[in-house]
């Protein structure tokens, strides 16, 4: 734990549910703190299109109503983030990325455009299928070492968490966050609006920042 | 011997490689969502599997997630099928329109209901007050519903804080976090189906 991420700043403990923050953990936290106050503070992109063989191109608005919901579930994205970088057991960690995943749907799913939402749609099938092996780790987690506290299994006074487990979390994140895949969001990267698009990118590359390190420590 | 544990997990597993399996062979959406129901299955008995108070208290958050994407994700669905038409079809039956039986059964439901408290006390309620809805074809003050539904979470959540950080007002948190969450359930199911198309129109 200690060569692997520092000594823990912070602890607060209740029981199995805590809260920490560590030079690692601390530091996505705060990246992920920044970003949503930048989120809260700007203004959309416009993004603009420019019609093939022509040099015609016009500027896409994005309306306040559509604004508004994306900003929101863009804010409640960046909180489940932050969450998941500072909660201390695996399971917390668990819920706030299956959070992540929702949120993230939720961001794209408000542009009224066919393309998009069925991404949306698309990605939201492959979340929804990633909390089988991310509730699944984090409860065989559990049902092996008898904690689910990162702190406690990190320290050796458990038993180590076996590969299985740490196999489906891995998964789970993957399908959750989709961080190293693009790929199967390319479409959802139509939308039009910088910086609610990017905090999909964002929560998933910090999601997948903190299993890694889950991972490796339990 | 393999342990009961090990062949339970084995069976979830069994079977959740065999909805991914239906779900890689599907290409209609719908019926897409409707497997992705399943996939929640398995997880939640694979939770379940670890058999303490802390698994008991695990499953409700997990299920929670799983209906908040999958409420989420069927919403998306009706968008990009196109599908806006709001249902209008109500119990067109006299007897139940005109009569006082329905009111009198709500009304015994609710107060059975409150009696319970807690979860089981708020579904209880909130078919009663289902039921009043859809026999008196009656529109639900939506905002209002909502703002109780609002208070009374934040009063489940307060209490919580007092187990936690003055644990001897032990009586008051039970009685606030029991109060709480059945006001909540009963009006958070009671808005089931009610809530289409604008927010506000």
């Amino acid at each position: 734990m200690i060569e692997l991420e520092g000594a823990p700043l912070f602890t607060l403990e209740f029981g199995d549910i805590l809260v920490y923050f560590t030079p690692y953990t601390a530091s996505l936290f705060l990246l992920a703190l920044l970003f949503t106050a930048i989120v809260v503070l700007s203004r959309p992109e416009r993004q603009v299109e420019i019609l093939f063989g022509t040099d015609a191109c016009y500027a896409k608005d994005t309306s306040i109503e559509e604004l508004r919901f994306r900003r929101f579930m863009s804010i409640a994205c960046g909180l489940a983030t932050m969450g998941a970088m500072v909660s201390g057991d695996v399971f917390d960690y668990t819920l706030f990325t299956a959070l992540v995943g929702v949120t993230n749907v939720g961001i794209v799913a408000a542009v009224k455009s066919r393309h998009v939402q069925n991404a949306a749609f698309q990605y939201g099938i492959v979340a929804l299928a990633g909390t089988l092996p991310l509730f699944g780790g984090a409860a065989i987690v559990v049902a092996s070492t008898g904690t689910l506290s990162i702190l406690r299994l990190a320290g050796g006074t458990a038993p180590g968490a076996p590969l299985l487990a740490k196999a489906l979390l891995t998964l789970g994140v993957m399908g959750e966050g989709m961080a190293p895949f693009y790929a199967a969001k390319a479409e959802m990267f139509r939308a039009p609006g910088a910086p609610y698009v990017i905090m999909c990118s964002l929560s998933s590359l910090l999601i997948f920042l903190r299993v890694i390190e889950v991972v490796l420590v339990i | 011997m393999v342990s009961e544990y090990a062949l339970g997990l084995g069976i979830a597993l069994l079977c959740a490689v065999l909805v991914f399996a239906a779900l890689s062979r599907e290409w209609d959406d719908l019926h897409r969502l409707l497997l992705v129901d399943l996939v929640e299955i398995p997880s939640l008995a694979i939770v379940a599997l670890v058999g303490t108070d802390l698994a008991e208290a695990l499953i409700l958050p997990g299920l929670v997630v799983g209906i908040a994407e999958m409420l989420a994700l069927s919403q998306i669905y009706l968008l990009k099928e196109g599908l806006q038409e709001r249902p209008e079809g109500r119990l067109r039956i006299e007897v139940i329109e005109k009569a006082d039986a329905p009111v009198i059964l709500s009304l015994v439901l609710v107060c059975y209901g409150i009696v319970l408290s807690g979860f089981t006390g708020g579904g209880i309620a909130a078919l009663g007050m289902i039921f009043l809805f859809m026999a008196k074809g009656a529109r639900e003050p939506h905002e209002l519903l909502e703002t109780a539904a609002g208070i009374s979470w934040a009063v489940w959540i307060g209490a919580f804080f007092v187990f936690m950080f003055a644990p001897q007002y032990w009586l008051l948190a039970v009685l606030a976090a029991g109060f709480g969450i059945l006001i909540k359930v009963m009006v958070k199911l009671s808005l089931v189906g009610g809530m289409w198309g604008k927010p506000h129109d």
